[in-house]
């Protein structure tokens, strides 16, 4: 793969978490998947208007974001029962809701 | 003894807790921004944010005491806090149900301005063809008191809508006679350039009690350039028909509404004092769209999205000091974002709304009979693209057109819950969906985010109220005050 190889450990972090975070540099750099063994292979593609000096602050951010990606996800989980329950609740009385 | 409970009270006794739903983006170098399903907020640094999600935050901490007061998190001492989630995720959805309000009735598309951005087909004055006839202001009529909505408002619109003023009075007393059998709240709006206004019609506007909404770019030259007609004295005459307004309708019945041109981009104070000497309450810093001739005349192009985040920070930032001097302005677009942000309600604002506003919260019937589920499309349809036309009211039926795939493809596709990064994004709860604007910069409903102007000007803006009001205690007060001023 040509591009800028960045790689993440499949046993810590989810290829969801990962996608999500390459899609917020869609402006940035494309970015080519690749599962090797346990690890997800990135191969990012920066867009040619990115200075070069610029790139190593967007592959340190780029790695960040993959972590609050994955917070995110524990976030989602663990208050999605309690999404779904404040929703019914709220709507509850409404006719937005079949019997 | 004490008829309050000592702290030790309120610790968290069983030292467990459970996160509510939230979301979090990163606001700068040191703080991460939180923001949960109704709206409330709180700056977090990462490691903090890291040790709440990992239940590591201990009840003692400040951090632990505000997020639990915002019911980011729930403990034994407020097991409430699923219930005060869901009076306000109820009172934040209440307009859904109300469906369309605002009714806009194209009256005519003819005009005797030329402006270089403005979002409709204009037309010569002279061409009647261009008017809309009784026969489809009375279907459309029919249609308008077919919503369910409580509060029905019918703003006309043009081209130069008092070219056509007998039809406004046939509609606006046949919806009055209407109205005696469905007694909704009707309100009339009369969008015009007032260049034409007189006392005869300002007399039938008392007497109907119809609101007048006009166009007011800034001082006289930049007016006159941004709006050119005949005489070049359009901004002479807006203002003697401000005046005229007043003194017939009273002071709170007329409204203006600027638009930001390049030319206008570097005189916000300028713009903001010419509302202030006028007597306006405040002003509404609106940019341009990407429709009609803005496109056609490349205005729409002539600035990008940061020039106008510039004008609008700075034009921002000098009414804020005006407020902080005594002298009591209001910047409408921010009031309303700071309403989704510092109450429970959410103001119904078209552009800021998900699902999108289009069809649900506005419909426009325009001249020919043609419905277009915003202004904007209609502005779209006028170019030759009818994505969104959702049908006719000489032909089709109310069902037919609110159950248009025209209508309800982009309402789906476009819903923030479900778009890439908006479903994840701190601010969806202040934002909006715009498959409007989407398809006009790329032909679909919605765009990528990372390169939508769209999302940049929206992030812009939350971004920068934000800011202002953690910094600034007087920023915070007088922020409040607007987002709960109606």
């Amino acid at each position: 793969m040509d591009g800028v190889v960045v790689q993440f450990d499949l046993g810590v972090f989810s290829i969801d978490a990962v996608k999500k975070a390459a899609y917020k540099y869609i402006n940035k750099f494309s970015t080519d998947f690749a599962l090797q063994g346990q690890s997800i292979v990135c191969s990012l593609i920066f867009t040619q208007n990115i200075p070069q000096d610029s790139i190593q602050f967007y592959i340190d951010d780029f790695r960040k974001e993959v972590l609050d990606q994955d917070l995110r996800e524990k976030i989602k989980k663990e208050s999605e029962p309690l999404r779904n329950l404040i929703l019914a609740h709220a709507f509850s009385k409404t006719t937005l809701v079949e019997q | 003894m004490s008829k309050f409970q000592p702290v030790s009270f309120y610790k968290n006794k069983k030292k467990t807790y459970q996160l509510t739903p939230f979301r979090f983006l990163k606001f700068n170098q040191e703080k991460y921004f939180l923001s949960n399903m109704t709206g409330e907020y709180l700056l977090l640094d990462r490691e903090s944010l890291g040790r709440l999600v990992e239940h590591r935050l201990d009840d003692s901490e400040q951090s632990y005491l505000d997020l639990r007061a915002k019911q980011f998190l729930i403990d034994d001492t407020n097991s409430i806090a699923t219930d005060l989630l869901a009076i306000k995720a109820r009172t934040r959805y209440s307009r859904l149900p109300e469906f369309t309000a605002l009714h806009i009735f194209v009256v005519s598309l003819r005009c005797d301005h030329s402006c270089q951005y403005c979002q409709v087909s204009r037309q010569s004055a002279d061409k009647l063809k261009y008017d809309m006839t009784e026969e489809i202001a009375d279907k459309a009529i029919d249609f308008a008191f077919k919503s369910p909505s409580r509060n029905i408002k019918i703003e006309f619109q043009g081209g130069e809508s008092l070219l056509n003023f007998p039809i406004i009075q046939y509609i606006v007393e046949r919806s009055k006679k209407l109205n005696e059998v469905h007694c909704r709240n009707l309100d009339f709006v009369i969008a015009t350039n007032l260049s034409m206004i007189d006392r005869d019609i300002l007399d039938y506007c008392r007497l109907h009690g119809i609101h007048i909404s006009t166009s007011l770019d800034g001082p006289e030259d930049l007016h006159n350039k941004n709006r050119p007609r005949p005489g070049k004295d359009s901004y002479e005459k807006v203002i003697k028909g401000i005046s005229l307004c007043r003194e017939v309708l009273g002071r709170d019945e007329v409204s203006a509404l600027m638009t930001t041109t390049e030319a206008s981009l570097k005189r916000g104070k300028e713009i903001v004092d010419e509302y202030l000497k006028l007597g306006f309450p405040g002003i509404f810093l609106r940019s341009l769209s990407p429709y009609g001739y803005a496109i056609k005349t490349k205005s729409f192009a002539a600035y990008q999205t940061e020039q106008w985040l510039d004008f609008f920070k700075e034009s921002l930032d000098y009414i804020i000091e005006l407020n902080r001097s005594g002298i009591r302005f209001q910047e409408y677009c921010s009031a309303i974002v700071l309403s989704k942000m510092l109450t429970s309600s959410d103001p119904g604002f078209v552009d800021l709304m998900s699902p999108a506003g289009i069809g649900i919260s506005v419909i426009v019937y325009n001249y020919d009979g043609s419905v277009h589920p915003s202004d904007e499309s209609r502005m779209l349809a006028e170019m030759g693209d009818n994505t969104f036309k959702m049908g006719n009211v000489l032909t089709d039926s109310y069902e037919q057109v609110f159950s248009s795939q025209a209508l309800l493809q982009p309402l789906e596709d476009s819903y923030t819950n479900s778009v890439p990064m908006c479903e994840e994004c701190a601010f969806e709860p202040y934002c909006g969906a715009d498959p409007v604007y989407e398809y006009a910069m790329n032909q679909d409903y919605i765009g990528r985010r990372p390169e939508s102007g769209f999302c940049q000007k929206s992030m812009g803006i939350f971004k920068h109220l934000i800011e202002r009001m953690e910094a600034d205690p007087f920023v915070k007060n007088l922020f409040m005050d607007w987002a709960n001023r109606k």
